[in-house]
């Protein structure tokens, strides 16, 4: 069998405070004083990875945020540069990391099909050839010939999958992309990429989606603190990542460095009140800290409570329709109170999401982060115990009597 | 040993290496970008191309004031508005085109961030959106010579190498200016200085003689000296080509050089630095 990917001990540093583009004043002071790279503001975002893709192959690099499958994606897709070490490709290369690179709003679907498929690498005659099969995929045929800005985002987005979804390289690199757009467009996309992996060619997926890595992928490259943690057969490789998520816990994150115009910089699962447990029926806070390096009129943001069985138990949102925070640079504090929080007990996490309202482009995503433990020790339930199947929510409820003299009994009863 | 075609991707590669070939593989996203830029450049805009004829006629009218009027050059015989917008026609390219590339990798920072592909492609598409702005000074020149019944210098093909110089002297700049305004963001604030003080370093409203010899070598070190004298030399004739011309093709070609090396330099960390 042919190798497609060869990656021979990657490893890329970046230099904290200096690799941002600066004044020239801050240039020219440092020819003057020299001053060196202090140990503390290199960091390695990628340390000595190696791993090999077999032709046809569909491999899904895994890990948790700031684990390093950006920075390695990047370096893929050669977009960034490793620091040492060397790749091979071997084929033509697609790489995905967003949908839709390059839409122009005042151009129409037809010339921004042609602007982006040449953007993602194919040629003219490749999207003249496809366009009408693409056209029919994104479903806006109808107003292929009007400009985009009057498209509806998921218009937008469908019409970027589309043309996405057309690309016929011999290796395919996708990011996250998939976690936009609605569902049953998602399920299209899914089904899409899955014939391409089959049809022989080979993928590198990454995602935080455990669903999709699973149906996607035969084997999977687990990242860690920047280092190859392991490379094996995608449900071995899950069955891991979750393990390890778990013992993970930590309930406040904190990043220091930011990869996008908006990033969140520390996140933090408050108590309602100081020096007592999360507990049933009590107020329960997200802190969110962000910065807003460049003004994003239309950011979003939500985020999922999410239990040890990976459900997602409950969803919060603040979409800019809502109030538009991104709209002025700077570092905002936001947070979401929840007055009265019903879940039962065990251990939670949250998974933030931070995208724009165009739809087309996800900022951030940070995937079962501030673990915390949620206890229901305050309700009385003293003549059976507990079992964990038993529920993932506890709402409030009020029992009646009825007949002559009715009474209610409002449940569950709080100890005292 | 594996012998099939692969891409590589390495730490470091040549200062020297810079792949043309990769540029010409990538000649479908240069046209199509160049298509957009010239769509965009003129969507909703009420008069669309018309603004490209307004500038120039404004800046006509008070050089003609001025110069033509006021100071009186000496153009050697040539009406007054002939000689100046002989001048502009390089000019308000070389402008457009610094201006324009030097800022196309910072306004395109969303798409470098996330798609490989060859980065002199975007400065270099704006030089040819550039042209616009040539063909339609040329064509103004020419109904203004209609009107003044004068006759085109027997030297106009020279039009084609000295608009060459021009167009590498743009692209030269403005790849210079992409690169340095990816470092320092100071740049972007350095282009409309250098338009405004090269129109009157450069011999566009007066003629070169005018500038005393002892300060000649220097004056013909702006490149578009060289250049814009040329172009005029070419479309309206008149006297010899000054000798330090030279100098101004010689900064020329060594500008583009060093400019597409500095470039190549850079290019590779412009996802980490942006």
């Amino acid at each position: 069998m042919n190798r497609a990917i060869e990656v021979e001990a990657i490893s890329k540093r970046y230099e904290l405070g200096r690799h941002k583009s600066g004044s020239l004043g801050d240039s020219l002071r440092h020819i003057f004083t020299r001053d060196r790279v202090e140990e503390d503001s290199e960091f390695w975002a990628l340390k000595n990875i190696s791993f090999q893709v077999n032709e046809g192959e569909a491999v899904g690099i895994i890990g948790r945020n700031g684990a390093g499958k950006s920075t390695l994606l990047k370096i893929l897709s050669r977009i960034t540069y490793p620091t040492s070490g060397n790749i091979k490709l071997f084929g033509r290369v697609s790489s995905l990391l967003e949908v839709g690179t390059g839409f122009h709003p005042e151009l129409s679907g037809r010339e921004n099909i042609y602007l982006n498929g040449t953007i993602l690498g194919m040629r003219r005659s490749e999207v003249k050839a496809k366009f009408d099969e693409i056209v029919e995929f994104s479903g806006v045929s109808k107003f292929i010939d009007t400009p985009i800005k009057h498209y509806s985002s998921g218009m937008k987005v469908r019409l970027a999958f589309a043309v996405a979804a057309h690309l016929e390289p011999e290796i395919l690199i996708i990011d996250e992309v998939l976690a936009v757009g609605d569902f049953d467009f998602q399920k299209k996309c899914l089904g899409k990429m899955q014939q391409v992996a089959g049809e022989g060619r080979t993928v590198l997926f990454v995602s935080h989606n455990m669903e999709a890595v699973q149906k996607l992928t035969s084997s999977c490259v687990y990242l860690v603190e920047g280092r190859l943690n392991c490379m094996s057969d995608t449900k071995s490789v899950i069955g891991r990542y979750l393990q390890r998520s778990e013992s993970g816990l930590n309930s406040t994150y904190y990043n220091r460095v930011g990869s996008s115009d908006i990033y969140m910089k520390e996140i933090k699962v408050v108590r309602g009140f100081a020096g007592v447990e999360h507990s049933w029926g009590n107020e329960l806070t997200v802190e969110f800290d962000i910065v807003i390096n460049r003004e994003t009129k239309g950011a979003c943001l939500s985020f999922q409570i999410v239990n040890a069985e990976n459900v997602n138990v409950g969803y919060y949102w603040l979409y800019a329709s809502d109030y538009d925070f991104g709209a002025r640079e700077g570092e905002i504090k936001i947070k979401c109170v929840i007055p009265e929080a019903k879940l039962f007990e065990g251990k939670y996490w949250i998974t933030t999401w931070l995208s724009d309202r165009s739809g087309l482009r996800l900022i951030e995503n940070l995937d079962r982060i501030c673990s915390f433990d949620f206890h229901i020790n305050n309700i009385v339930h003293d003549e059976y115990p507990w079992a964990p199947s038993d529920a993932t929510y506890l709402d409030k409820a009020n029992w009646v009597f009825e007949g002559s003299s009715p009474v209610t009994i409002k449940m569950p009863r709080l100890r005292q | 040993m594996d012998k099939r075609n692969f891409t590589l991707i390495v730490s470091s590669r040549p200062w020297w290496k810079v792949d043309f070939r990769e540029l010409l593989d990538y000649r479908d996203l240069f046209l199509v970008l160049t298509y957009k830029d010239l769509r965009v450049r003129y969507a909703q805009t009420f008069l669309g191309l018309a603004w490209v004829v307004v500038q120039p006629i404004v800046t006509l009218f008070i050089f003609t004031l001025i110069f033509g009027k006021a100071i009186n050059v000496d153009t050697g015989g040539v009406p007054y508005p002939i000689f100046a917008l002989a001048g502009m026609s390089a000019w308000n390219y070389f402008a457009f085109v610094m201006a324009q590339s030097g800022g196309s990798i910072i306004g395109a920072q969303d798409m470098v961030k996330k798609i490989y592909f060859p980065r002199l492609v975007l400065p270099l598409s704006k030089a040819i959106v550039g042209l616009v702005d040539f063909v339609v000074a040329l064509v103004l020149l020419g109904v203004v010579m209609l009107y003044y019944q004068q006759p085109f210098s027997s030297n106009v093909g020279f039009v084609f190498v000295f608009f060459l110089f021009n167009f590498f002297c743009s692209l030269a700049m403005g790849v210079w200016l992409s690169a340095l305004t990816i470092r320092f963001r100071d740049f972007q604030h350095v282009v409309p200085f250098m338009v405004q003080i090269g129109l009157y370093a450069s011999p566009i409203a007066y003629p070169s003689s005018m500038v005393p010899e002892k300060w000649q070598l220097y004056y013909y070190l702006n490149p578009m000296a060289g250049i814009v004298e040329g172009m005029r030399w070419s479309l309206i004739g008149g006297g010899e080509l000054s000798h330090y011309s030279y100098i101004s093709f010689g900064i020329t070609v060594l500008l583009f050089i060093t400019g597409v090396l500095y470039f190549h330099r850079t290019e590779r960390i412009i996802a980490d630095i942006v």
